[in-house]
């Protein structure tokens, strides 16, 4: 598109920005993106673009896989853009294409790799036309801002350029139905023996027929809507799986990726399956791009799930784990309470799902606690459940209708003497689920844990 | 008697967002011997030909809610008949507008509703209303929270469910919150306002017929309701 004045303008101003903003060591920020777009509002479609863009978005895992692909790009020698250290909207995607540009506004770099806010859709596609767009899986997230995942599927088909192909979760059958003109490629994971064939969840978001409205029969189930499912009615099904996992070998490690009837063995980073699909996810959109087992597996295999999202620690035969479970994000918090309570031996758990900014300045709308599956935290390794923060009273009663008996729970207001209460009696673990902007918060609780554990 | 009571729920595999299940799944726990009935969206509504108590109807999506109307439209004047026997109904969300008189899209199209209550509402998919809420009905202070696309417009201020005291009642400009006629009570609140509001909560069920009852986890309730409705009025 030929660039006018406004553009230029509203570049070389955004380009001081950037200048200025590094000078004052502020440059992970959206603002020179956003100052673009409020003097000319058309500017992501007038900046010269990488010839190749992958995008990747969805509820869960977008940062993981952007993470994953940039690592193995970057390994075996590929130069391209990112907005790691911006923000995942239209602002923060054009403040990348700023920092990257030459001064006539053409792109320095043919390749590009973008997480895209799911909500963000509609400002971003119209003007940034994916080359590949990879969408993990599509669950309810915050109702305040996402409303429910019929809306942000509409919005993805609407505005998803028809140009784009597709990496698609398979087994999502909201995410698989995506833009369905669009060409496309699958991933998924077989059955796994600890899929069953009734769904435990309260959130469950597709269940009759997209095309007929028939009842959908679930051939397993995973975790809420993902699973494979046909309708009993007409020919609507889960799709053909190109990519697709045969086997998980959690005792080795190792995961076999089945593609174009030829299998290949990855090794797995840790044996939580949302990470095995964000590795899947990575291994197809780089298996697309033509990049080998031999390129893409040496990668994974280092990789390190970041101590902000997971971290373990050791300390007198006990496991001091600190786990992710954004707040506000019901399938987040109800995939780590179930990986908690699949996890072997005796549990004590902090939970810690507060917004915190909403705690200083607001009331939190609590309505996704009952989204959640705190039914999970009622297992018989899980010995003592301690919780704190603003909404302490509201996670009390919801741990009472979760029938989780309050001899086994402490709930307060004061997050610091949270551990005071913690009793190590026949642990074997201890968790503490934290929201994403508790990361002070964990370190501070994970801290004085070790040092109980320490002291008894 | 407990045991004589039937609740039924509409749609609760597609009705169900935003946590408002947990409305059922409470009173369940209050009325551990009432009969709660999950008419699925395949089945015929109970309340057709036995009657029922309490019907239940919580926040669905968009796409939904069209099919909700249609499928409800045939028994509208069975339900216009409990609404004058006083018949409980509790209805969250976005239900209420499948008892207005239609849905207005952006584009000016209209999705005609029940035409039971004289409002409509308007749909405007981009912009996404988010509050808190204090309001009063009868002498009990009710908190809670909205999230929403739309707004209702019309006259309800013969039959509004709550006067306002903080936040919005059915649009923006409006401080009368939702429907109540008789013991219908339609509410753009979401979530669990039943666990949010135990007084509420105590209140619809004497109008079961079931005085001075200990709810389920009373205390622990009603610290929290006290605790949110300080900090209501300091924002």
């Amino acid at each position: 598109m030929k660039k006018n004045i406004r553009f230029y303008f509203a570049f070389y101003l955004a380009k001081i920005s950037v200048i200025a903003l590094k000078i004052i060591k502020r440059d992970a920020t959206q603002f020179p993106g956003k100052l673009a777009i409020t003097l000319c509002p058309n500017f992501l479609e007038q900046i010269g673009k990488p010839k190749t863009i992958i995008a990747v978005t969805g509820t869960n895992g977008k940062t993981t896989v952007c993470n994953m692909i940039e690592d193995c790009l970057r390994e075996n020698g590929y130069d391209f853009v990112d907005n790691q250290l911006g923000s995942n909207t239209n602002s923060g995607i054009a403040s990348t294409f700023i920092k990257a540009a030459k001064l006539s506004g053409k792109p320095k770099k043919d390749l590009a790799v973008f997480e895209i806010d799911e909500r963000s859709s509609i400002r971003v596609y119209p003007y940034v036309k994916p080359t590949y767009l990879i969408c993990t899986n599509l669950f309810r997230d915050s109702l305040m801002r996402n409303a429910h995942t019929e809306f942000i599927s509409n919005m993805l088909t609407t505005n998803i350029p028809e140009e784009t192909k597709l990496i698609l979760n398979g087994d999502d059958l909201i995410v698989s139905n995506l833009a369905p003109a669009n060409d496309r490629v699958y991933f998924g994971i077989d059955r796994i023996n600890t899929d069953t064939d009734s769904c435990e969840n309260i959130a469950r978001d597709i269940i009759v027929c997209p095309k007929c409205n028939s009842k959908l029969e679930y051939d397993f189930v995973r975790y809420n809507h993902i699973g494979r499912a046909h309708c009993i009615n007409c020919d609507f099904k889960s799709p053909e799986i190109n990519y697709e996992v045969t086997e998980i070998n959690l005792e080795n490690k190792i995961m076999k990726v089945k593609h174009n009837n030829e299998e290949e063995q990855y090794d797995l980073i840790n044996n939580n399956i949302i990470n095995i699909y964000n590795m899947l996810a990575t291994i197809t959109i780089l298996k697309e791009l033509g990049l080998t087992k031999e390129q893409i597996n040496p990668v994974l295999r280092k990789q390190k799930i970041v101590d902000t999202r997971y971290s373990k620690y050791e300390v007198k035969e006990k496991e001091v784990i600190t786990q992710l479970a954004k707040g506000m994000n019901p399938i987040a918090c109800s995939r780590a309470f179930d990986y908690l309570r699949k996890e072997s031996g005796n549990k004590a758990v902090f939970i810690l799902l507060d917004d915190l900014h909403e705690a200083a300045n607001g009331s939190e709308n609590i309505a996704w606690h009952y989204d959640t599956d705190f039914e999970f935290l009622k297992d018989d390794s899980i010995k003592q459940i301690l919780t704190a923060g603003a909404r302490y009273l509201d996670t009390k009663v919801r741990l009472q209708m979760a029938d989780i008996p309050l001899d086994k729970v402490v709930c307060q207001r004061n997050e610091m003497s949270l551990v005071d209460e913690l009793n190590l009696d026949g642990i074997d673990k201890v968790f503490i689920l934290h929201d994403l902007y508790s990361i002070s918060l964990k370190n501070e609780l994970k801290e004085q844990v070790i040092r109980k554990i320490e002291e008894e | 008697m407990e045991e004589n009571l039937k609740i039924e729920i509409l749609f609760p595999e597609f009705c169900n967002l935003y946590g408002d299940i947990s409305n059922m799944k409470y009173l369940k726990k209050c009325l551990p011997k009432a009969k709660f009935i999950e008419t699925t969206f395949d089945k015929e509504p109970t309340f057709i030909k036995e009657n029922v108590n309490f019907i239940y109807l919580g926040p669905m999506t968009e796409n939904m809610q069209e099919k909700v109307i249609e499928k409800l439209k045939p028994y509208k004047t069975r339900i216009e008949e409990l609404i004058k026997q006083n018949v409980i109904f509790l209805i969250t969300g976005n239900a209420l507008e499948i008892f207005g008189n239609y849905i207005e899209n952006e584009d000016g199209s209209k999705v005609e509703a029940l035409k039971i209550f004289d409002i409509f509402a308007k749909r405007d998919m981009l912009h996404r209303h988010n509050s808190i809420f204090i309001g009063k009905w009868g002498n009990i202070e009710l908190v809670g929270f909205k999230s929403q696309f739309t707004f209702a417009y019309g006259d309800n201020e013969n039959n509004y469910f709550a006067n306002v005291e903080k936040g919005i009642g059915i649009n923006k400009e409006s401080k009368l919150e939702g429907i109540y006629k008789n013991n219908f009570i339609g509410t753009y609140l979401i979530g669990p306002i039943l666990i949010l509001n135990p007084m509420f909560t105590k209140s619809l069920i004497e109008k079961m017929g079931i005085k001075d009852m200990k709810i389920a986890f009373e205390e622990d309730l009603s610290a929290a309701y006290e605790q949110r409705l300080i900090e209501f009025k300091k924002l």
